[in-house]
């Protein structure tokens, strides 16, 4: 049956981190595949190649494609990350750190932010949400060591990194022809992409397109695949970013700033760093970082469609969001993933390609929702911020918000990155407190939960 | 917490539903509710013999039960999954297992290399790479091991009891936890005339019980939900067509199976639940295509074991109430919804209510964020399950009936559709993170009914077709020689929960 042979060719375009990520997991967990990829010159702005801070999923990727983790440190890692520190978010509550791992226990059956919410407010202030993480309370030690037993995300140092994944790539047998794409040649019969035309003459053909093209989507542009526009509630539109001097005393964790119009953050590591700022130009003057800067706009949205006919759209090219919580490289091994896992037959038959785009696009909205949340519940006085606290949000997280705000309970959806701590993190952090507490928490008094909480500090890193 | 916020619920009937909710609820909202259930002994309950889905054990769980004093009680045998015969095609078997197939730490999931196997030469049915299937077709039993490394970890179980004994097993419990029982036939059913809330419920004895939240166990009848509030029923009978059952439990004295039986049959299909005194049948059937003096001969003809009671005819109609929490009334079990027994899903629903419940209880003054929450999240345990025993009918290439003609050939949702076509074009099957039919089922079902996919994951291309066969065949008789370890399953039980001798 013709329908049901695999696919046999790939051609992947991109020229950064995205595409020789694509391009090694393909060739690695299906060996069996011919991956060719066209190296046009990285795009400036997508964000999934210029970001050093990623999330612990960094480390499944690696191991998945069959990097050992030393084999990475050492040449392209700069350092180990626990978390997020997050300044002046929220007037009247202090700092919080997002931290990766778990925060607080469950007591019996009973949540720990329940109880955390119960006597927070029944009993006066309790330590904050936060402190009761153990990578959190490492991260504001700057400890380097005692990271086992933690979630770490990773710091990279850009040119190496994506130099590393070339190099593996190209010993894994993955073809590269060096060239900026002059024609994307569309079938008139059925609308897929025959083959790309290069600028220095070749003609390259394959089965599937995995466009990694960042932003502009030099393939996908040609399908015509619609854009939904998430900036009313992402309101920053301008990313100014420099590399920063290294620091040997750098702590395990980011420092994200908010201010008038929008927030900056400083990524350092003992080997390299970063700063950068993300800002509204509506209400901000055009404004740059100190350094070498390089500034340029992003329109934070997502394509309809991931994947349309034979040519699917990874990390930029499918979805712009900005780096608040580092998610740009990790919706790219994401999206990998899944393109390895529900690899079609050659006629790409819609069926078998609508639970990718259901995935993929579940996914992206649920990390829109996250960034978003950050903003509505942000309490500050200036007219961004008053602006996006105000904005309806979209029905998703406007159901989290309400139910969270009514009895602390986070509603279960299928594609979603962050943990239940993470979200309790940020909600709590940002001084959103439930109205009132699960019934089921009385399964615990005042005195157990105080002992509980207690001994919960006293197991923390000191 | 204080006296005062509890809420006075009142449970109206005394079935499995509403003695499973009266008990769950004392022991878990201690200080929230107070419970007070209402039922009729003059009316009887619908239990005809009961099989069980794995997660029944963390309810009792839950309730701090005794697993083998619980089983001696109910008379309850182990169960491994269902075997389901003539469903594909008259003459096929298969079971839908408590467990995985093949070894589960692997990127790529099992059934892909057993269907390139299937292409390439010849495979051993699915069912000998899984612990579960194995041990039910040697009448094997064991509790599962906690160690994931070992085979023995890889199954499931659930328990096939006596229904008619659950229900008061659980009222000792419930009773012992504090919940007030009244014995009486509600006459009418009293309106807030502001609120067009439930007030009351009076009884013919004229007593009124008051209560703040009243939860509907009232079975097929809904006397609050469907009868008094009039929230509309939801029909799906042209998914599901079959409308009554005929039953009629028998002596045991074949084998004691570790699974429950359906046995597909010319309208319908018939059940067969061993338990340790007796052996629960019945003939599910549509009423369009067979009459009910047909069905009950069917019946008769086909059980094994010599009858003990007269054969029992019941109606009931596939579907659910548009909303199960309406107000401050909430249906659970038979008077929100039903689906046939065909995956022993019943006492599974009533369960996920009661969960949903728990985790949602309200406050006096109820917020429709809890209700919503709700049906939104009962109402897709509803629809998951129901397209999951739509695909047992329509995945067949039966046509020796009208009846097969008819599911065969209906017109199915589109959901439905694309999940079966991705399976048949690539294996491929919509992973769920939750609900109850999780990839596992889906897959033995499918396969089961006789759609072997076109093609595979790519990645099980990788081994040699040598290295692939000898893997196969090693796995296949490590299965086998870890079920033949494990004691029969009679013998099992009567070391662990044998019932008190029947008089």
């Amino acid at each position: 049956m013709s329908t049901t042979n695999p696919i046999a060719t790939v051609v992947v375009a991109g020229g950064g981190i995205t595409a020789w990520s694509a391009a090694a997991a393909l060739k690695r967990r299906i060996p069996s595949l011919d991956v060719q990829l066209v190296e046009t010159p990285p795009a400036p702005e997508a964000l999934a190649d210029r970001i050093i801070s990623t999330l612990p999923s960094i480390c499944g990727f690696h191991a998945d494609i069959g990097l050992a983790e030393s084999d990475v440190i050492g040449g392209a890692v700069s350092g180990l990350r626990l978390g997020t520190r997050f300044e002046g978010w929220a007037v009247h509550q202090p700092d919080y750190v997002h931290a990766y791992g778990s925060c607080g226990a469950p007591v019996g059956a009973v949540p720990f932010h329940q109880l955390w919410a119960r006597e927070d407010a029944a009993a006066g202030p309790l330590p904050a949400f936060d402190r009761f993480s153990r990578a959190a309370e490492l991260a504001k030690r700057g400890g380097q060591s005692n990271l086992d037993s933690q979630p770490v995300g990773l710091q990279l140092t850009l040119a190496r990194y994506a130099e590393m994944l070339r190099a593996y790539a190209l010993h894994l047998g993955v073809a590269v022809r060096r060239s900026a794409i002059e024609q994307v040649e569309v079938r008139s019969d059925n609308g897929f992409i025959d083959a790309l035309k290069l600028q220095n003459g070749g003609r390259i053909s394959g089965e599937l397109f995995v466009d990694c093209t960042g932003a502009a989507s030099l393939l996908q542009r040609q399908l015509e695949v619609p854009f939904l526009d998430w900036s009313s509630w992402l309101p920053c539109d301008r990313v100014s970013m420099a590399s920063g001097l290294a620091d040997p005393t750098a702590i395990t964790m980011d420092r994200n700033a908010a201010f008038a119009a929008g927030w900056r953050w400083t990524a350092s590591s003992v080997q390299a760093a970063s700063r950068g700022m993300v800002y509204s130009s509506a209400c901000s003057e055009p404004t740059e970082v100190d350094g070498d800067a390089n500034s340029f706009s992003i329109h934070q949205g997502r394509r309809r469609d991931f994947w349309v006919r034979n040519c699917v759209a990874i990390g930029d090219a499918a979805v712009t969001v900005e780096p608040l919580e580092w998610t740009n490289l990790h919706l790219v091994h994401s999206q990998i993933d899944r393109l390895v896992a529900m690899l079609p037959g050659r006629d790409c038959a819609p069926v078998e390609i609508a639970p990718f785009n259901s995935e993929c696009a579940a996914e992206a909205d649920r990390v829109r929702d996250f960034l978003c949340l950050h903003y509505i519940c942000s309490h500050r006085s200036e007219p961004f911020w008053k602006n996006a606290a105000s904005i309806k949000p979209p029905s998703s997280l406007e159901h989290t918000l309400a139910l969270f705000r009514e009895r602390g309970r986070l509603p279960y959806y299928q594609e979603e990155t962050f943990t239940r701590d993470s979200w309790l993190t940020v909600l709590l952090g940002q001084g959103v407190r439930p109205r009132r507490i699960d019934p089921l928490a009385d399964l615990v008094s005042a005195q157990e939960a105080a002992q509980a909480f207690a001994a919960m500090r006293q197991s923390m890193p000191s | 917490m204080a006296e005062g916020q509890r809420l006075k619920v009142v449970v109206v009937g005394g079935g499995t539903a509403g003695w499973m909710t009266a008990a769950a609820l004392a022991k878990l909202l201690p200080f929230r509710a107070s419970l007070h259930l209402v039922e009729s002994e003059a009316i009887g309950i619908v239990g005809v013999g009961e099989a069980t889905l794995p997660h029944i054990r963390q309810f009792n769980e839950g309730l701090g039960i005794d697993e083998a004093e619980f089983m001696a009680a109910t008379r309850a045998t182990f169960k491994l999954g269902i075997e389901f015969r003539d469903w594909g095609e008259l003459g096929d078997s298969y079971i839908h297992p408590f467990g995985t197939f093949g070894r589960g730490n692997h990127d790529v999931d099992f059934h892909h290399y057993w269907t390139r196997l299937k292409r390439e030469s010849e495979a051993p049915p699915l069912g000998d790479f899984s612990m579960a299937v194995m041990m039910a077709e040697l009448n094997r039993f064991a509790l599962p091991e906690p160690d994931p490394s070992k085979l023995q970890s890889t199954f499931g179980y659930a328990y096939q009891f006596d229904a008619t004994l659950f229900a008061p097993y659980l009222r000792r419990v419930a009773e012992r936890l504090g919940v007030r029982r009244t014995e009486g036939r509600i006459v009418d059913v009293e309106l807030n005339g502001e609120s067009g809330d439930i007030a009351a419920v009076k009884l013919e004895s004229g007593e009124r019980i008051e209560g703040d939240l009243f939860i509907d166990c009232s079975g097929f009848v809904s006397l609050l939900l469907g009868k008094t509030l009039g929230e509309p029923f939801e029909d799906w009978s042209k998914w599901l067509p079959c409308d009554r059952a005929v039953a009629m439990p028998c002596r045991t004295d074949t084998a004691l199976t570790p699974y429950t039986s359906a046995i597909a049959m010319g309208s319908g299909w018939r059940w067969r639940i061993p338990l340790q005194h007796r052996t629960g049948n019945g003939y599910v059937y549509s009423s369009e295509f067979i009459s009910d003096d047909d069905a009950r001969e069917a019946l008769v003809n086909a059980v094994e074991g010599e009858p003990i009671a007269e054969p029992r005819v019941l109606k009931f109609q596939a579907g659910r109430r548009r909303r199960s929490w309406v107000r401050n009334c909430i249906g659970v079990g038979l008077a929100s919804g039903f689906l046939e027994p065909l995956e022993s899903t019943s006492i599974y629903l009533i369960q996920a209510a009661i969960t949903l419940l728990v985790e949602l209880f309200p406050e006096k003054d109820i917020s429709s964020l809890d209700r919503d929450e709700f049906n939104r999240m009962i109402d897709l345990e509803y629809d998951r399950i129901r397209d999951f025993l739509i695909l047992h009918y329509h995945v067949t290439r039966r046509n020796d009936s009208p009846f097969w003609d008819y599911v065969r050939t209906m017109p199915i949702t589109e959901s439905l559709q694309d999940k079966i076509e991705l399976f048949r074009r690539r294996g491929r099957v919509v992973k769920y993170r939750e609900g109850v039919f999780l990839d596992a089922s889906w897959i033995a079902v499918f396969v089961g009914q006789g759609l072997v996919p076109g093609g595979y994951d790519i990645r099980a291309q990788t081994p040699s077709p040598d290295r692939l066969k000898s893997a196969m065949a090693t796995f296949r008789s490590e299965v086998r020689a870890a079920a033949e370890e494990m004691p029969d399953h009679r013998a099992h039980i009567s070391r662990y929960c044998p019932m008190a001798e029947a008089a």
